[in-house]
C-alpha cells in the first residue's frame, strides 16, 4: 500500500448525518482527503442508534452498529458544540485551514449557525462548499424535508417499480440517499477539480430529490416529446420489458425483449431466483438448446421476437418448469456458458459469502473496529491503477478525535481543551463521558 | 418557465471546462458521458459506423424507429459531439491516436481486452500522452471468474442485491417475485462511480501531473447500492424481507406507503412510529378540519409513550384521513407541517412543478434538424460558479466528422470522402 491517494493533501470538514452526506464524505475519505466529522453527542447521528446493526455480544451504544461503521469509515471525528459562541470560533479556526465543507442539513439551517457559504469565504475564500437538503437551498419548497423514500416517490423512480395493477414496490432501501450520497460526492471532486483549474472555490447546492428525476432515464422525454401517460395498461411490467395484453411500448429498460425475466430456482427459498433475458433470436435459440429443448418450447410461436412477446405466459411458465430443477448459481453458469444473459438475484449473504467475482475482486476489506472487533468494509468498485482508493481507517467513535484535531491542527492548548470540556463546548455538561474519551485527555 | 440551454445568463463555464473526453461507450458508459458534458467537458462521442447500439433503443420520437430518434439515445448523449470512427481499421486507429493525444480522458466500454488486442490499450494509449486517464467500465471488471459473463439492467440488479431488497409484503401481493427497479438504473450506478473514479484520477494529475487506469465494475458498484443490507447481514447474519414501497429489514415493518382517494399513494417515510404529542397534534387538528382525526385529538395522546405504544392505530386512523383525500394535497400539506412526507408522483406530475421550476431543472434544448425545442431535465445541483447545464442535444451519426476530422485532425474533404467510401468513418 505504498502509492498515494488522491486526494492527498485535501481536509474535508464534515457536518453530514444519516446516509447521503456521510456516505459522500465516505468515500473522499477512501480517495485519501483527511474527513473530520464533527457531532455533537446531544443530536446523535440516527444511524449511531441502528438497532438492526448492533451485533450479538456487543456492547449497544452509539460507537456499535455495523451501519454506521461502514458509511464513515476513512473519517476522523470530533464532538463541538458549534451553537456556542466559543464552539463556532474553533469549527471557524478548522474550517480556514480546509478545503472542503459538506453538510446535509435541512436548507438554511447552516446559516443559522452562522456557517452560510457567505461567511465561511470571508474565513476561506476558495472553499469548496457541498449543500445536500432533500429540496435544495432554493427554490419555493428549500424547506421542504426528505429521507430516500420519499425522494425516490417524489423524483419519480418509485413509480418504475413493481407489477401492474398492483401498488408501486418501490425501492427496498435508500436508493437516493446512496445516490444522493455519490452526487455529494461528485459534486465535491468536480468543484475542487474547477479550483485547481481557477483558484475558485463555490456553492454547489444539491437537492437530492431532483438527482432521481433524471434517473428515470427516458421516461422524462417520453413524456416532454411524445406525451406519454403514465399510468398506462400493463405499466410498469415488473421484471419483464412489457407486459403481454398491453400495446407494446418501450418501458425504459434496454430493448423490448423477451424471455426477460426472473425465475425460481432449485430449493424454493427466498432468495432462489434467476433472471434470464435474450437479446436476440440467437440468444433464445442458444437457451432452447439448453434447456433440451422441451416440448413444450415446440411450437413455432416462440420463434420471433413477437411472438415470444405474446406468449409470455407461456413461455415464462416454461422456462421456469426447467429453472426449478437448478439451483441458482449453476442455472446462471450453464446459461453463461450456453451463451445466456443470466444472473442469479443475490441477497447480502450471497454478495459476502457466495459471489466469485466479488471475492476475486476483494470487494470487502477487513479493519479492526474498537467495538466490533474484526469489521468488514465494503470497497471501492474500481481501481485505480497509480492511486487506489483504499480503507485505511474505522469510523470514529464519538469525539475520539477531539485532542489530536484540537491540539495538533489547530494548536489548542491542553488546558483550553480541558475548558472546553468543562464549559459544554467539546461535550455535554450533563452527560457522563465515555472512558476513551477521558483516557485521551490524560 | 424553462430555461433556454444554449445561453448561461452569467456567461459561466462549467467546472469540466478545459477537458476534453473521447467516450466510446454503449448503455453503460453514455451516462457517465453526458455528465462530463453536462458539467463543461467537450465530450467526443465515438461511434462505430452507422452509429452506437443504443440508438436503437426506444421509445423513438413520435414512435417512429429511426437512429436520430431514439428519446433514450437523446437523453444519455447530451453536451456531446458525435464522429463515427471503425477502430477495426488502420486507418481508424491512426486517426483514433491523433485525437487521443488531444484527450485528457477515455471513457470506453468495450469487453474486457478488446481495446488491447487492436493495439489501443491504456499503454498505447498514454504512450504519446502520460498525463492520459483512460477508464474502462465494464460489467465486472478486467478480471476475475465472471468476467466474460453477459449481463443487462436486469441482470446486473439481480446479482447487486437491488432485487433481494425490492418487491412486496405477502399481504399486498402473494407469491410476487423480488421485483427490479426500471429506468436502466444498474447502468446509472455504474456510471456514477465511473465518474468519481475519472474525477479522482484528474485531481491526481492536477497534483502530479500522471494519468492513469481505472477498472471500473457496474457489478461491483450495484452490490454497493443497497444501504444497509449488507450491514445488517455482517452484523445480524440476517438477510432482509422485502416490503411494499419502504425499506426491506429483517422483520415486519409498519407499512407507510398509503392509497390516497384519488387513486394515488403517499410515502409517509416511518408514519406512526416516528411521532411524538406535538407533532401527533398538529396532525390530528389538520385532519380534524376534514372531520377525520378521530380520537386522536384525546388527552392521552399527550403522552410519549402511548403515542409509541399506539402507533399502529395511528397509523390506521391516517390511512383512512388518506383514503379520503387527494394526493396532491396530502403531500403538499403534511410537508407544510414539517413532515417529510412525499407523493408517488409520475412524469405527468413532475412536469410544471413550481419548484423544480425555480431551480430552473426545466430545460428546453433545440433540435435544429426538426425545428423544435424539447424540455429536458437539467441539473440537480446548481454550481454557483461554474454552471452545471445541457449545451446541445445529442449529435446526430457522424454530425461532427467534418469538425473533427478536417477542423482538428486537418485532413482535406476529399480524404474525408476516402475514409467515408473505404469504411472507416
Amino acid at each position: 500500500m505504498s502509492l498515494p491517494r488522491p486526494l492527498e493533501g485535501i481536509r474535508v470538514v464534515d457536518f453530514t448525518w444519516v446516509r447521503a452526506g456521510p456516505w459522500a464524505a465516505r468515500w473522499l475519505g477512501t480517495f485519501g482527503a483527511e474527513v473530520i466529522k464533527v457531532e455533537w453527542p446531544e443530536n446523535l447521528d440516527i444511524l449511531r442508534m441502528n438497532r438492526f446493526t448492533i451485533p450479538t455480544g456487543v456492547e449497544p451504544g452509539p460507537n456499535s452498529t455495523g451501519q454506521f461503521a461502514d458509511t464513515n469509515a476513512n473519517k476522523r471525528g470530533i464532538t463541538l458544540n458549534v451553537r456556542t459562541p466559543k464552539g463556532l470560533e474553533v469549527i471557524k479556526q478548522l474550517i480556514a485551514v480546509s478545503d472542503v465543507v459538506i453538510e446535509n442539513f435541512s436548507s438554511r439551517i447552516m446559516q443559522r449557525f452562522g456557517l452560510g457559504y457567505d461567511e465561511l469565504k470571508q474565513i476561506k475564500p476558495d472553499i469548496v462548499y457541498i449543500s445536500m437538503a432533500g429540496f435544495g437551498q432554493t427554490g419555493r419548497h428549500h424547506y421542504y424535508g426528505t429521507m430516500g423514500p420519499a425522494a425516490q416517490a417524489l423524483s419519480g423512480l418509485t413509480f418504475l417499480s413493481g407489477l401492474p395493477g398492483a401498488p408501486p414496490a418501490g425501492w427496498g432501501w435508500s436508493y437516493l440517499d446512496d445516490t444522493g450520497g455519490m452526487y455529494g460526492a461528485m459534486c465535491a471532486l468536480t468543484a475542487l477539480r474547477h479550483r485547481n483549474a481557477t483558484g475558485k472555490g463555490q456553492h454547489v447546492d444539491l437537492s437530492q430529490m431532483i438527482t432521481g428525476i433524471t434517473l428515470t432515464g427516458s421516461a422524462f422525454l417520453d413524456k416532454t416529446v411524445n406525451g406519454r401517460e403514465a399510468r398506462r395498461e400493463g405499466y410498469p411490467p415488473g421484471n419483464r420489458t412489457t407486459w403481454p395484453g398491453a400495446p407494446v411500448t418501450n418501458n425504459y429498460r434496454g430493448p423490448t425483449v423477451a424471455p426477460h425475466n426472473s425465475y425460481r430456482t432449485k430449493g424454493g427459498g427466498y432468495n432462489d431466483w434467476c433472471v434470464i433475458a435474450c437479446f436476440s433470436n440467437q440468444e433464445w435459440k442458444n437457451l432452447l438448446k439448453l434447456m433440451g429443448p422441451p416440448s413444450w418450447a415446440d411450437a413455432s410461436r416462440f420463434d420471433t421476437l413477437s411472438g415470444r412477446l405474446e406468449h409470455q405466459e407461456d413461455l415464462d411458465r416454461g422456462i421456469e418448469s426447467w429453472t426449478k430443477t437448478l439451483e441458482k448459481y449453476e442455472l446462471a453458469d450453464k446459461c453463461q456458458a450456453a451463451g445466456v444473459r443470466a444472473m442469479p438475484v443475490q441477497s447480502s449473504e450471497d454478495r459476502v459469502e457466495h459471489d466469485p467475482q466479488l471475492r476475486d475482486r476483494g470487494m470487502y476489506t477487513e479493519m479492526d473496529h474498537p467495538m466490533l472487533g474484526r469489521w468488514k468494509f465494503q470497497n471501492a468498485p474500481f481501481k485505480l491503477s497509480g492511486s487506489p482508493p483504499e480503507m485505511h481507517r474505522p469510523p470514529p467513535m464519538i469525539g475520539q478525535h477531539n485532542r489530536e484535531v484540537m491540539e495538533e491542527l489547530l494548536g489548542l492548548s491542553h488546558r483550553e481543551l480541558e475548558d472546553g470540556y468543562k464549559d459544554g463546548t467539546f461535550w455535554p455538561e450533563e452527560m457522563p463521558m465515555y472512558p476513551y474519551v477521558e483516557e485521551a485527555m490524560k | 418557465m424553462t430555461n433556454d440551454a444554449s445561453s448561461n445568463s452569467d456567461g459561466l463555464a462549467g467546472p469540466l471546462s478545459g477537458l476534453r473526453v473521447l467516450e466510446l461507450a454503449d448503455e453503460k458508459g453514455q451516462f457517465c458521458g453526458k455528465l462530463m458534458g453536462d458539467l463543461g467537458a467537450d465530450v467526443i462521442k465515438i461511434e462505430p459506423r452507422g452509429g452506437q447500439n443504443t440508438r436503437s433503443v426506444g421509445p423513438f420520437y413520435k414512435d417512429i424507429p429511426h437512429p436520430d430518434r431514439s428519446l433514450s439515445f437523446w437523453h444519455y448523449n447530451t453536451s456531446k459531439r458525435g464522429i463515427t470512427l471503425n477502430l477495426e481499421s488502420t486507418e481508424g486507429r491512426e486517426l483514433f491516436l491523433r485525437l487521443t493525444a488531444t484527450a485528457d480522458i477515455v471513457l470506453e466500454t468495450f469487453p474486457p481486452g478488446y481495446l488491447p488486442a487492436l493495439g489501443l490499450g491504456y499503454k498505447d494509449l498514454a504512450a504519446g500522452n502520460p498525463g492520459l486517464v483512460v477508464c474502462s467500465l465494464t460489467p465486472f471488471g478486467q478480471t476475475g471468474p465472471w468476467r466474460d459473463y453477459l449481463t443487462c439492467d436486469l441482470a446486473h440488479l439481480a446479482a447487486g442485491g437491488q432485487m433481494a431488497s425490492s418487491g412486496y409484503d405477502s399481504d399486498d401481493v402473494a407469491d410476487a417475485p423480488p421485483i427490479a427497479p426500471g429506468g436502466g438504473n444498474a447502468w446509472h450506478i455504474g456510471s456514477h462511480y465511473a465518474y468519481m473514479g475519472i474525477m479522482a484520477a484528474l485531481f491526481y494529475r492536477d497534483t502530479t501531473g500522471e494519468g492513469q487506469y481505472i477498472d471500473a465494475s457496474v457489478h461491483e458498484a450495484c452490490a454497493l447500492t443497497t444501504e444497509g443490507a449488507i450491514a445488517i447481514y455482517l452484523s445480524t447474519g440476517e438477510v432482509v424481507q422485502r416490503h411494499t414501497g419502504r425499506h426491506a429489514s429483517p422483520d415486519n415493518s409498519v407499512k407507510i406507503q398509503l392509497p390516497t382517494q384519488d387513486g394515488g399513494w403517499v410515502n409517509v417515510t416511518r408514519s406512526g412510529s416516528a411521532l411524538n404529542p406535538a407533532r401527533l397534534r398538529r396532525l390530528a387538528e389538520w385532519m380534524d378540519e376534514h372531520g377525520l382525526a378521530q380520537d386522536l385529538l384525546d388527552e392521552k395522546y399527550q403522552d410519549l409513550a402511548t403515542v409509541q405504544a399506539d402507533a399502529r392505530h395511528t397509523t390506521d386512523v391516517l390511512a383512512n384521513f388518506f383514503a379520503n383525500m387527494p394526493q396532491e394535497d396530502l403531500w403538499t400539506g403534511g410537508q407544510e407541517r414539517d413532515f417529510p412526507w412525499g407523493a408517488i408522483r409520475t412524469m405527468d406530475e413532475i412536469m410544471g412543478d413550481p419548484h423544480l421550476e425555480d431551480r430552473g431543472f426545466f430545460v428546453e434544448v433545440e433540435h435544429p434538424e426538426l425545428g423544435q425545442s424539447f424540455t429536458y431535465p437539467g441539473a440537480a445541483a446548481i454550481y454557483n460558479g461554474s454552471p452545471w447545464a445541457i449545451s446541445r442535444r445529442a449529435p446526430l451519426i457522424g454530425e461532427h466528422n467534418e469538425d473533427i476530422f478536417c477542423g482538428e485532425l486537418a485532413l482535406s474533404k476529399g480524404e474525408l470522402t476516402l475514409l467515408a467510401e473505404s469504411g472507416v468513418i
